[in-house]
């Protein structure tokens, strides 16, 4: 799962990041509005997680640009304010969710996995694919009821792939979601995380659709 | 903090000490009225019979004096007489009201023929006297008597001329009627008068009057300064009171808000850290932060909450909530909840529209934490107030989980942080305008929060 953290406090953004990386995700920082708008259009991200009072504008403004220009990746609002009529200029603009400061790190990343998970149409928190189920709260992985230990790459890899089940999800779209843009990995990485998964999960449990790309399936079912 | 202008101004408009001061001025032109018109009448009456009795007097002085010069003694006959009768017919006709007599010691020797066997009853004073009798028929009499000496005569004689008063007494009357009807006409026309007087006086305090409960009613934010001289001094006070009392409100709701917000970014950054540290340290650390935060939230949302005390009137609710009630709604919908709304948009209550909007934001924030599918706002008119219900079809809570939400600070869920301050601020704000919250198993399965506005003003400006 791929963030990006729009925080002009340093502090909170590092604070923050650390501990969003400590559970599994994948976290790039802007610290302006204006940085963010750059990154949010041509870089791809599962969500944001935006601060509302922002250097260069406020938050709302830049989130009803995004709406309006019809990019619709979730939003998860940071706010310090208190009045619920500033709050709900926020939602208006186009926020998923919000959390108040100060906030739980675990509140932040109970909402940011049901966001991610709602955009792509799930509305249970536990995915399941036959014997593969994905507990988005937690962020574990069992097959069969067994749990299974994998690094934070194959568990995002992993993650992305069930959030996108039955689709079909080609390399490119892979590596943008899963990786750090400034560690973009050729196809042969991708590959090889690919086939430590299948040697964890079963080889039969992810496809590989030649010039598409891969999906996770449940053999169970004979599909 | 907030209990200022506003709630002095609104005491000094609803509770008048006795009359107001309309009717205070018509008493007082009433009483004068009442009291002066009869004491004038009364002086007039008096008077005019004075001055009537006084000419009535004078004729019969006069008639006293042709009496006696008709009056005739004749020494040789011993005999009195009358030389012409008076030349009045009245003392002619029997009983006509009108006599005269001449007495002398052994009784009376000489009356007119008027008077026929009848005889008017004697004086003894010396000199002219005048005085009321009875008549022969008992009726009312003014009579004139003096003694003289007739040249010749032996004895003193004892003369009286006696006039009816029934003419007087009718004369008297009929000025006295006619001065009635004029100082009644007159006592009317005058009340009437300083009526419309009044009316017109006090009609700048009038306007000034309408103007402030306008004030009150939210319609507007200053006083109508176009009055007369004193008045609009004392509505120009007024607006810089009003003006400065909305500005020390707001000045301190956003001085909290600016601490408030000052603090919540390091307080976010501590707890963030703080998950880095061991256990023992991390719950210590993280509990101490929670204070601070709950601290400053709920004191700051202390601060804002204007309460029942600022000059704040009716508000329609459906307006005052609609921002909050659209945003959430849109929230709602992206997260997969159907936010359904039940209101009469003519519905009223009377309290500060953002304190509105802090006690519908809270219950709706908490409902849609805890909802699967749905939450329900329904507002409906109670008794003499308002009641707002919310409900969700999540999980609900049982009897003791309802009881613990309503003590203070109760954080039912860590990943679903807020709920419990969220309600200790509606309770706050119910405090504060004399309402209720119920939480109650809610038709929709989940919880419902009940909560229920008065519809009447605070009775009296409350202290903090």
């Amino acid at each position: 799962m791929k963030i990006l953290l729009v925080e002009d406090d340093r502090a909170l953004a590092e604070a923050l990041g650390e501990a969003l990386r400590d559970a599994g995700l994948l976290v790039e920082t802007a610290e302006s509005g204006g940085e963010a708008d750059f990154l949010v259009r041509t870089e791809r991200y599962d969500a944001v997680v935006l601060d509302l009072g922002l250097p260069d504008g406020d938050g709302t403004r830049w989130l009803a640009q995004w709406r309006d220009d019809a990019i619709d990746l979730p939003v998860l609002v940071l706010t310090a304010r208190e009045r619920w009529s500033d709050k709900a200029a926020g939602f208006s603009a186009g926020a998923d969710d919000y959390v108040t400061k100060p906030f739980e790190t675990a509140e932040v990343l109970f909402r940011l996995r049901a966001l991610v998970r709602r955009s792509h149409g799930h509305a249970h928190p536990v995915l399941t694919l036959g014997e593969l189920t994905y507990d988005t709260h937690a962020g574990s992985i069992s097959v069969a009821g067994r749990p299974v230990t994998l690094t934070a790459q194959e568990s995002r890899l992993l993650a992305y792939l069930m959030h996108a089940a039955p689709r079909i999800v080609s390399r490119g779209e892979l590596a943008e979601h899963v990786y750090d843009r400034d560690h973009e990995p050729d196809s042969n990485v991708i590959d090889v995380q690919i086939s430590r998964l299948r040697r964890k999960l079963g080889s039969e449990r992810i496809e590989t659709l030649r010039g598409q790309g891969y999906r996770v399936v449940a053999p169970e079912d004979g599909a | 903090m907030t209990a200022t202008a506003g709630s002095r101004l609104r005491a000094l408009a609803s509770r008048p000490a006795g009359w107001s001061l309309g009717q205070r001025l018509l008493a007082a032109a009433l009483g004068l009225v009442v009291v002066i018109l009869p004491l004038a009448g009364l002086g007039l009456a008096y008077n005019f019979r004075e001055s009537v009795t006084a000419s009535f007097d004078q004729r019969l002085s006069s008639l006293l004096q042709v009496v006696l010069a008709d009056l005739d003694y004749d020494p040789a006959e011993q005999r009195l007489q009358v030389s012409h009768s008076l030349g009045d017919a009245r003392f002619q006709r029997v009983f006509s009201g009108w006599y005269w007599q001449i007495t002398d010691r052994q009784g009376t020797s000489l009356v007119s023929r008027s008077l026929w066997d009848q005889r008017l009853p004697v004086s003894m004073a010396d000199g002219i006297s005048v005085r009321n009798i009875s008549g022969p028929r008992g009726e009312p009499l003014r009579v004139i008597e003096r003694d003289v000496h007739l040249p010749g005569h032996p004895q003193r004689l004892h003369v009286s001329v006696a006039a009816s008063r029934e003419e007087l007494d009718a004369e008297v009357a009929r000025f006295e009627w006619l001065l009635g009807l004029s100082l009644l006409t007159l006592g009317g026309l005058l009340i009437g008068g300083l009526a419309l007087q009044i009316r017109w006086g006090l009609a700048p305090l009038r306007r000034l009057h309408a103007d402030l409960e306008r004030v009150e009613s939210g319609a507007g934010e200053r006083l109508d300064t176009r009055l007369p001289g004193e008045l609009s001094e004392l509505a120009e006070a007024m607006n810089e009171v009003l003006e400065r009392d909305r500005g020390l409100i707001e000045r301190g709701r956003s001085a909290a808000g600016n601490l408030a917000h000052a603090l919540k970014t390091p307080v976010s950054v501590l707890k963030t850290v703080a998950d880095r540290l061991p256990e023992a340290q991390r719950r210590q650390v993280r509990d101490e932060l929670g204070r601070i935060d709950e601290a400053v939230r709920h004191h700051l949302a202390r601060a804002s909450a204007a309460g029942g005390s600022t000059l704040t009137g009716r508000v329609r609710i459906g307006e005052a909530i609609a921002p909050v009630v659209d945003g959430l709604a849109r929230l709602a919908g992206r997260r997969g909840i159907a936010l359904e709304r039940e209101l009469d948009p003519e519905l009223t209550v009377r309290m500060d529209p953002q304190d509105l909007q802090e006690l519908v934001g809270n219950l709706l924030d908490n409902a849609m934490r805890w909802a699967e599918r749905r939450v329900r706002l329904r507002v409906h008119a109670e008794d003499d107030g308002v009641c707002l219900l919310i409900e969700d079809d999540g999980p609900g809570m049982s009897a003791a989980q309802r009881e613990a939400a309503l003590a203070r600070g109760a954080r039912l869920d860590e990943h679903r942080s807020g709920s419990g301050l969220g309600l200790a601020i509606v309770e706050d704000l119910m405090t504060l305008y004399g309402g209720s919250l119920n939480l109650e198993t809610a038709a929709l399965g989940g919880l419902a929060a009940r909560v229920r506005l008065p519809g009447a003003t605070p009775a009296s400006p409350r202290h903090r």
